[in-house]
């Protein structure tokens, strides 16, 4: 069995724990002597993993990029290629359209990261233009 | 956060205020319990009687929205009851005359009909945080956050912490706890339309060339005013302003006040891409979806709470195609002309965050490594980290000092009424997440509890409506009606009711009312009115409620489904 060190993906509390994995499954959580868990975990730092291995019991994972051919059609699968061309030529003929400042961009205040929500407001500010960067904070 | 969470159960008082740990941080909710235990006062100011309150010694049951009439009744009082720390007031802070002329019209007495409390009480709260040894800490959450004037009560927790001199010393202040696990982080990160990563200003010209200069873009490809924030997205797509939402890790739809609305204003933009790892309901809308990996399947740092940086590693592969969000980001960047291209976190890490902001410099991935950490402001590498800020009342304002700032009450936006009688205020429960698309697909905690999830109502407002614990009940507003399951509370107050934002068929926010205060912009989730009504027919309830989800899941499986049909060849 692997462990692999981890934050607790839910409140900011910021639990420490490991994961253990058996053949690429998250099977079970263990905690550590975190700075402010001190080796205790919650109900969800307990039992809040497996929806990583892609369960289905609520919605599936995406695991694919996937387009609609126009507003109203069914999604369907595509490579990562066409789905990076379609939203880099579309943003770009938006942004030269309406200016930047139509383009709005959030972070994520969960799981991604700190380095994800960087490269999500450089790519906001950099490459876009626009300040219209945010996340739900309010939430 | 100006203090630490290891360091709550060194206060001598904890004040909280519209917080309600167990539910929303249970590991911040045993160092309550362990400060209890050490000899520390607790104060419980909430309408529910929640869990704290067992343990507290003082527990205030003000009403929904009187916020601002109590705190500044409590700081009428401290004031009156000459518990104020006048040295500290004349040496550290700004305003006092100005803000005393506000306070001193809100009195416990003439504040009682407002917030139901009773004045000797008040009084005797405000000497006990006032005068506890060797600090107090002020903690509160969205019950502060979430109403119409929440920039308000704010400003009056920041002055009663200031005038009291429960700030500035270890262990003390003003503890607004964040909820989400890096909500704290994002915002250090500059995920703001206001501030570039480490709060640094994009109305500063100087902050902007440095950014440009790391960024190898001239100063004019950088916005210099502010952006529009994400709680205004519906109405800025309505009045023709915004024409693409690139979507990152959120699911709006489940999770923003009065979503049927929302999701009408998502069909009129032109382009709608969502980056997430579920087919989430905003998911099942958009027009492009980028499948990115997920918590476990990648590494990075988190910003806690407290400010402490801290690391997390991948414990397995990424699954199907998804990529890190970073390098997707990277890849759209690099085909619009802009080269932001990274090796691995590390290096986003050191380029992006510790080379631009000075406070976070110490903040190494090797001083992060196992179970180290990094509390920010650590301003160099041999830095221990920042647990409290404005020691001995080194506030970071331009003058040094606090800015004493006080405003009038104001009742809330949507009072109830005969036709919606009862006030919904939306909170958090232990077993189940935001939007649920994690914990959902999580065996034992959905175990543990389902849809259509509950309603709590009083036994008082339960009865006069003939509604018992456990029946089907409709709620309705004017934005919308929902089914759900009554749980019949002698913790809830009279008048009011409590959903969590949970449950996709008992869903709160296609009742909640979309309005934001004027500064920070947040919806007031916390206070809109309703009407219970017990469903006639209860065995058609349940079956109701059944095909509703199923409805729900199956279309949701379907837009899924999509993605196991390989791509035609173009």
């Amino acid at each position: 069995m692997e462990k692999h060190m981890v934050v607790c993906p839910y409140c900011g509390t910021g639990c420490k724990f490991n994961l253990l994995v058996e053949h690429d499954l998250v099977v079970g959580a263990e905690p550590l002597n975190g700075l402010t868990n001190e080796g205790f975990l919650c109900l969800k730092g307990w039992f809040g993993y497996d929806f990583i291995n892609d369960t289905k019991i609520l919605t599936p994972r995406v695991l694919h990029p996937m387009m609609r051919e126009g507003k109203g059609a069914p999604l369907k699968r595509v490579s990562w290629d066409t789905a990076l061309d379609f939203v880099a030529s579309k943003l770009s003929a938006i942004k030269e359209k309406y200016g930047p400042d139509s383009i709005f961009v959030t972070g994520s205040s969960r799981g991604a990261g700190n380095e994800a929500n960087l490269a999500a407001q450089r790519f906001a500010r950099a490459c876009i233009g626009t300040n219209n960067i945010d996340n739900c904070a309010r939430t | 956060m100006s203090c630490g969470v290891p360091g709550m159960e060194d206060a001598g008082c904890l004040f909280l205020f519209g917080y309600n740990p167990n539910t929303s941080h249970p590991l911040v909710a045993r160092r309550v319990v362990k400060a209890k235990e050490k000899g520390a006062k607790i104060i419980v100011a909430d309408p529910r009687f929640i869990e704290t309150s067992r343990i507290a010694d003082m527990y205030l049951p003000l009403r929904n929205g009187s916020n601002v009439a109590f705190l500044n009744a409590f700081a009428n009082a401290i004031v009156t009851e000459g518990l104020m720390d006048e040295e500290f007031v004349r040496e550290h802070t700004l305003g006092f005359d100005e803000w005393w002329q506000t306070i001193e019209k809100y009195t416990p007495e003439n504040t009682r009909d407002i917030t139901g409390i009773d004045p000797g009480m008040l009084r005797e709260a405000a000497r006990m945080y006032a005068t506890a040894e060797p600090s107090s800490i002020l903690c509160w959450g969205m019950g502060v956050c979430q109403h119409l004037q929440n920039v308000e009560a704010v400003h009056t927790c920041a002055a009663i912490a200031c005038v009291s001199h429960q700030i500035g010393k270890p262990n003390s202040g003003v503890a607004p706890v964040r909820g989400q696990n890096n909500v704290q982080g994002a915002c250090d990160m500059g995920a703001l339309p206001n501030f570039f990563p480490g709060y640094q200003k994009v109305t500063d010209p100087e902050i902007r060339q440095k950014f440009a200069d790391n960024w190898n873009v001239p100063v004019e490809a950088l916005s210099g005013h502010v952006g529009y924030k994400v709680s205004d997205i519906g109405h800025l797509i309505d009045d023709g302003k915004i024409h693409a939402f690139y979507n990152f890790g959120e699911d709006p739809l489940q999770t923003e006040p009065d979503a049927l609305h929302l999701a009408k204003q998502f069909e009129r933009l032109d382009l709608f891409v969502c980056q997430d790892i579920f087919m989430t309901q905003t998911c099942a809308a958009a027009d492009v979806i980028l499948p990115a990996t997920s918590w476990g399947e990648h590494e990075g740092v988190f910003s806690a709470c407290d400010r402490t940086f801290q690391r997390f590693t991948a414990a397995v592969p990424p699954k199907g195609e998804c990529k890190h969000d970073w390098q997707i980001f990277a890849e759209v960047a690099e085909r619009m002309g802009h080269d932001m291209h990274y090796r691995d976190t590390q290096e986003i890490w050191d380029k992006e965050c510790r080379a631009m902001w000075p406070g976070a410099y110490g903040a190494t991935y090797e001083k992060m490594e196992g179970l180290g950490h990094a509390q920010w402001p650590v301003p160099t590498l041999d830095h221990p980290g920042t647990p409290d800020l404005f020691l001995g009342g080194a506030f970071t304002t331009p003058e040094g000092k606090a800015h004493l700032i006080a405003h009038e009450y104001r009742d809330p936006t949507e009072l109830p009424d005969e036709r919606y009688p009862l006030v919904l205020c939306t909170v958090r429960e232990v077993g189940h997440y935001s939007c649920r698309s994690m914990t959902g697909n999580c065996a034992q905690l959905s175990n543990l509890a389902e849809e259509p999830g509950y309603v709590h109502i009083s036994p008082a407002d339960a009865a006069a409506r003939g509604i018992k614990h456990e029946d089907m009940v409709w709620v309705y507003s004017r934005r919308g009606k929902i089914i759900t399951r009554a749980f019949v509370d002698d913790r809830a107050n009279e008048g009011a009711v409590y959903m969590t934002y949970q449950w996709w068929v008992g869903k709160c926010n296609d009742l909640t009312l979309h309005h934001v205060d004027e500064r920070s912009h947040t919806p007031e989730d916390k206070y809109c009115a309703v009407e219970v009504e017990l469903v006639d027919d209860q065995v058609w309830a349940e079956q109701h409620a059944e095909e509703l989800y199923m409805e729900l899941k199956g279309r949701l499986a379907e837009n899924a489904n999509a993605q196991h049909e390989a791509p035609a060849l173009s």
